[in-house]
């Protein structure tokens, strides 16, 4: 019974950072109709990002500001940097080819990934960077928290699983009750006829990249804080987060929080309950089941292709 | 209708075709009679029959070996052909089927690993060459037609994403695979080391003389070429190469016209599998090993750059993409040959952006009478800022223009390579009289970037500048070199 | 438009030509002509320096570079250290087309490395037919100097300066075996070369002692390791951790800690590295005793911090410069031999075995096994990490 809280509490934590990933893909595919392959190398300049915030705060064994304000202000820090990254590559990655054929800006964003992959890594090299954490008031992120049962629940998976969600409750409510979340949705149903509606189809476009980037950058200073990051871990976040949001239904919202949270639970289940080995074999087995079967994911809407 | 066949040597230049405007289809008569010497030149070219062309090509390659003894040169030229053969292949499912295959070098894989399983200790299997080309063929083309099973209903995104997760599970398997119950298949993360070379009716090819490049290899690979590429020419001038571009250029309307979708699509990936899967045992050969990182992402956007640059759909382009990139990726990994292949490109693309006009010697005047102030300068205040460049050839002769310090400090590489890359971005907002007068200081510190950051570093400024390509690219021409300009019916 | 293409490719080609060309006019091989001890020699140091591996290249080229910079006068050479990149993403061809560009130089008597294993035995035998001597300093696959099961992939060109897996796998259950006297040991290995060699020999000798072991194996990609945490019994003594990257080693051993577990992290070598793996009471072996520590070398390693600010000492580097430092030995006697004109890359190659050093970085005096291409005698010093973070020498 242990083994399943534990397994559980680790699938929250991993599918709540999948979760804010696979928000990016489906907030931008919603309006572009564009996967996003950069998103994953956005997601791991987020964590760049907070690093050398961090360092400037003076470090983990020493900050200069409380925890709080130390991990608050490194995430805010890297969700500003990262929406800034997201608006340079629409504006002038993405924009360029908005009427080309759909698999120019799919080429294109390829050719982004491969960018900021090799540029991250000839800047700050290969080496691993990791927040040391523990060193945080002596590991009291680590050996803080409450319990269930036998399972101790750190403070560090509160505040993961916490944050993530309060962003995903924020999107929410930015995307179904605000004026550019309306004017975001309208342009996700019909792009032409919200254009001739009169929204501003440049400036919404922009506000999605700002959302989608800045939740990668804050999945990324999540996902920092309890493990290393190198300039590698971009392709592999991306392929994840990707697969969470086309689980869920590619192009809606509660689609891709419920994607993260499947794919956290189908990896953390397969890997203490059937093999390590295998674990990933299974996830994107799933994945394309779900393709053939069900492409439009769970929560999606179908592809309905005029004429 | 616009006249979209391949440009062959067989369009009659007397009058369209039954059912085509005239004065349409004369357009690209006209567009060239517009030109002048080197259009006349262009059309005597284009009169040239393919067959001659591809002589011609195979026999200068041919001439490799005797221009150069070097194994290093061989070497680079076979893998180069290699790039060819791989580009060729994934020409036939992203060109002609216009299918997203994000999957592609899964198939590269599938084939170096069957032809490793067929001819090493793995399995103690020997088989001789004419035995285990065709079975890795055969194998390619099934994987190719078993993957195009599911994917038949999915186009565009959708396709892509389910061609990478195959990819990822190729990877996932070829690494694992050395507990497939209980067996060791694959040699998981080792890989399959003990590969023999091909041999048949007794003679083995050997892959090196006293540690040479043996040519025997190159010469096989451009054999396989040359076969490759006359098939698929035939292929392409086909009834099922007219129907793979009616299927690329509207799926829709093809369908309606009842040409057999899916089994084109299928055909498609089968083709495109089945090369990839003969150069997978051409490198698998001669490598002695096959290792599961070799077939994953940096290799698939390695080919499809080639194959954007040349022109998805011209068989000639895809080629000339992989004869550029796959050499050009090789000399990038020396700094000194990188860095006069940039000066190259700087004055190449500035005579490819401005022709030979006013405006060019403005530029290229401005730029160096700024770049020698600002050395002049940097040299005045301290004289370590400017004393950096190794003695003798050109990086010294540079100095004289460009800054080269001798310690960079730490905040210099990340500042000024972001810096390097706002102002170009800049740039291509900004018009006219603006964007010529930044001009020069852009491409003083793309210099300086270039030669004191990215060249301490060749590797991943390489892919760098493969990444570059791709973008711009896709911005500039998505048709690449010698492809088409297609236009996407929605 | 078209007109630009054709100038494109016509300057295109002249690009590629002229930059090729620059690289031809050294390489006419030619067997007679020897290399005067005077000119430059090129060392090249084939290692990854790019991709998922880079890490480890750039470690160990720093060090090298800093044996090259101080100790080629003391040998009365000109060496001009080059990196040669082979990205483990890549495969084997980036070794091959490395050993063919090299083995066409005709300044280059000797190879540094190649660092990884798979490298090495992709380019042995061409380096071994060219008669070139290649020096590892990380590739410890065992079948690399000896044979297993039948084969072995490495030739009698091939060296290397650590001892490979077959000594420190036994070495370490050992340890745990008679010191730590375990019952229950976690191994996990992460589905490339380095830490399967290590985790099957580890294993193999642990089942053959009663110890029950449990396998975990986790993709090369993985950064969160809480499942695996998971995993771990709660009365296993031992984690059995061989990574290379030592801030992994760190995680692994904060989340045994956050989840209660009593197991402790045992890393390998490629742990080693006081400032990222500091969880107290894990241990950490490595083949030499902690350089930091040597009075000998302490100051070789100012020299080197002072030459590469804000960097640590790893375990990797250090036997890179070992490895620089024989080879320029090696030729060095060549040379003499040969009075000051290198006929053949074959007489570097057989003077590599003559090359003994006192006071060597590692510790101690280095000496060739008369078996193998292995260092005489090596064993692997066992450390455990104390509360203050400093690596003790417990075994």
């Amino acid at each position: 019974m242990d083994t399943f809280i534990q397994l559980t509490v680790d699938a929250l934590t991993l599918g709540s950072v999948y979760a804010l990933i696979a928000l990016g893909y489906t907030l931008v595919y919603g309006v572009l109709k564009l996967l996003n392959f950069a998103h994953g190398d956005v997601f791991m300049v987020g964590t760049f990002i907070g690093f050398g915030v961090l360092q400037l705060l003076g470090g983990a064994a020493s900050p200069n500001v409380p925890v709080w304000a130390l991990i608050t202000i490194i995430t805010l820090a890297a969700m500003g940097g990262c929406a800034i990254l997201g608006v340079v590559i629409e504006r002038f990655a993405y924009r360029p080819l908005r009427d080309a054929p759909r698999i120019a800006p799919l080429i294109s964003a390829l050719g982004v990934s491969f960018f900021l992959a090799n540029s991250m890594q000839l800047l700050f090299g290969a080496t691993p960077r990791t927040y040391n954490t523990f060193e945080i008031g002596n590991g009291e992120l680590y050996f803080k928290g409450f319990d269930i049962g036998n399972v101790r629940v750190p403070l560090l998976r509160i505040i993961t699983i916490g944050a993530a969600f309060a962003l995903m409750v924020a999107l929410y409510i930015l995307v179904n009750k605000t004026r550019t979340g309306k004017a975001m949705r309208a342009t996700s149903y019909d792009r032409e006829a919200a254009e001739m509606m009169g929204i501003d189809i440049n400036r919404v476009i922009r506000f999605t990249f700002i959302l989608g980037s800045a939740l990668a950058g804050a999945a990324g200073v999540m996902f920092a804080l309890r493990v290393p990051t190198t300039v590698a871990i971009g392709f592999v976040a991306g392929l994840k987060g990707f697969t969470a949001a086309v689980i869920g239904g590619i192009g809606s919202i509660p689609g891709a929080m419920a994607g993260g949270l499947i794919l956290g639970f189908a990896e953390s289940y397969t890997q203490g309950y059937v093999s390590t080995k295998w674990s990933d074999l299974v996830v994107f087995s799933i994945l394309v089941a779900f393709m053939i079967f069900r492409p439009q994911g769970l929560l999606g809407r179908a592809d309905i292709r005029k004429v | 209708m616009t006249d979209s066949t391949p440009h062959s040597s067989d369009t009659p230049a007397s009058g369209p075709a039954v059912g085509q405007d005239e004065w349409v289809a004369r357009h690209a008569e006209r567009r060239l009679m517009r030109g002048g010497p080197l259009a006349a030149m262009e059309e005597r070219l284009r009169a040239i029959p393919w067959w001659a062309w591809l002589t011609l090509f195979v026999g200068v390659m041919c001439l490799l070996p005797a221009l150069s003894s070097s194994g290093y040169v061989r070497r680079v030229g076979f893998d180069t052909v290699l790039y060819m053969m791989l580009a060729l292949g994934l020409n036939v499912v992203v060109g002609w089927g216009g299918l997203l295959d994000l999957g592609y070098v899964a198939f590269y894989g599938l084939g170096a690993y069957s032809y490793a399983l067929l001819d090493s200790n793995q399995f103690h299997l020997h088989l001789p060459a004419y035995a285990a080309i065709p079975a890795v063929v055969a194998i390619g083309a099934i994987a190719g037609f078993l993957l195009g099973l599911p994917s038949r209903r999915l186009h565009g995104d959708y396709l892509a994403i389910v061609t990478l997760f195959f990819l990822q599970l190729f990877q996932t398997i070829a690494t694992n695979g050395d507990s497939i119950f209980g067996h060791n298949v694959t040699g998981g993360a080792f890989g399959i080391f003990t590969v023999t070379p091909l041999h048949a009716f007794g003679h083995t090819l050997v892959v090196q003389h006293s540690g040479v490049f043996a040519v025997s290899y190159y010469y096989l690979a451009l054999a396989f070429f040359a076969v490759i590429y006359v098939a698929l020419r035939f292929v392409n001038l086909s009834r099922t190469g007219r129907a793979w571009r009616s299927l690329r250029e509207d799926p829709l309307a093809a369908e309606a016209m009842g040409m057999p979708v899916n089994a084109l699509k299928l055909m498609s990936f089968a083709f495109g599998a089945a090369i990839a899967a003969l150069t997978g045992t051409l490198f698998a050969s001669l490598s002695a090993s096959v290792l599961p990182l070799t077939f994953y992402f940096v290799l698939l956007i390695t080919v499809y750059t080639m194959v954007i640059l040349g022109g998805s759909g011209s068989q000639r382009g895809v080629v000339l993409g992989a004869l550029v990139i796959g050499p050009l990726l090789e000399l990038l990994r020396d700094p000194n040959k990188s860095r006069v292949i940039f000066y190259i490109a700087l004055v190449a693309g500035l005579l490819f952006a401005f022709r030979l006009s006013r405006r060019l010697g403005l530029v290229a005047v401005a730029t160096l009478a700024l770049g020698f102030v600002c050395r002049a300068i940097a040299g005045a205040i301290h004289h370590s800022w400017v004393a950096g460049s190794a003695k003798g050839g050109f990086q010294h002769v540079l100095s004289y223009w460009l800054i080269i310090p001798r310690h960079l400090a730490g905040w210099i590489p990340p500042v000024t390579y972001i810096g390097v890359i706002g102002v170009a971005l800049a740039l291509t907002l900004v018009r006219g009289r603006l964007r010529l007068a930044l001009l020069p200081p852009t491409l003083y510190l793309a210099a300086f970037v270039w030669d004191n950051v990215m060249l301490t570093q060749p590797d991943p400024a390489r892919y760098i500048v493969l990444g570059l390509i791709l973008i711009a690219l896709m911005i500039i021409r998505p048709n690449g070199l010698l492809g088409e300009r297609r236009v996407e019916i929605v | 438009m078209k007109k630009g293409i054709s100038l494109f490719l016509a300057l295109a080609a002249t690009a590629v030509v002229a930059a090729s060309a620059q690289a031809n006019h050294r390489t006419v091989a030619s067997a007679s002509a020897g290399v005067s001890c005077n000119s430059t020699f090129t060392l090249p140091f084939v290692t990854p320096l790019t991709g998922g591996a880079a890490f480890l290249g750039q470690e160990q080229m720093s060090w090298a570079s800093y044996a090259v910079k101080t100790l080629a006068k003391s040998y009365g050479l000109k060496i001009k250290l080059v990196g040669g990149d082979t990205p483990v993403e890549q495969g084997a061809t980036p070794a091959q087309d490395l050993a063919q560009k090299y083995v066409g130089d005709k300044s280059v008597v000797a190879i540094l490395g190649p660092s990884t294993s798979g490298a090495v035995a992709a380019s042995t035998q061409t380096y071994f037919a060219a008669g070139i001597a290649h020096l590892s300093p990380s590739a410890t696959r065992t079948d690399l100097t000896k044979t297993v099961g039948g084969v072995k992939e490495g030739t009698p060109a091939f060296f290397r300066d650590v001892p490979g897996d077959y000594i420190q796998g036994p070495s370490d259950a050992n340890f745990m075996i008679k010191n730590l006297k375990v019952k229950k040991v976690v191994i996990m290995d992460f589905q490339e070369p380095y830490s399967l060699g290590l985790a099957s020999a580890v294993e193999t000798t642990l089942k053959a002692a009663g110890v029950s072991t449990i396998r975990l194996s986790a993709p090369n990609t993985t950064t969160d390791y809480s499942a695996y945490v998971t995993k771990v019994p709660s009365d296993a003594d031992i984690v059995f951790f061989p990574t290379q990257k030592p801030a992994d080693a760190q995680t692994f051993a904060q989340q045994l800690l956050e989840q209660g577990k009593k197991a402790k992290v045992f890393g390998g070598d490629g742990s080693n590295d006081s400032t990222a793996f500091k969880v107290p009471g894990s241990y950490v072996s490595n083949f030499a005793p902690d350089i930091t520590g040597i009075p000998a070398d302490k100051a070789l390693v100012a020299g080197w911090q002072k030459a590469n600010p804000g960097k640590t000492v790893g375990s990797f580097g250090p036997p890179a410069y070992g490895a620089a430092q024989i080879l320029m030995s090696a030729i060095h006697l060549a040379c003499k031999a040969d009075h000051g004109v290198i006929k053949s890359r074959r007489d570097v190659l057989r003077k590599v075995k003559q090359v003994s050093i006192k006071n060597w970085i590692l510790g101690g005096t280095f000496k060739w096994s008369t078996k193998s291409n292995d260092p005489l005698n090596a064993k692997f010093y066992i450390f455990q990490i104390q509360q203050n973070g400093s690596y003790k020498l417990v075994g």
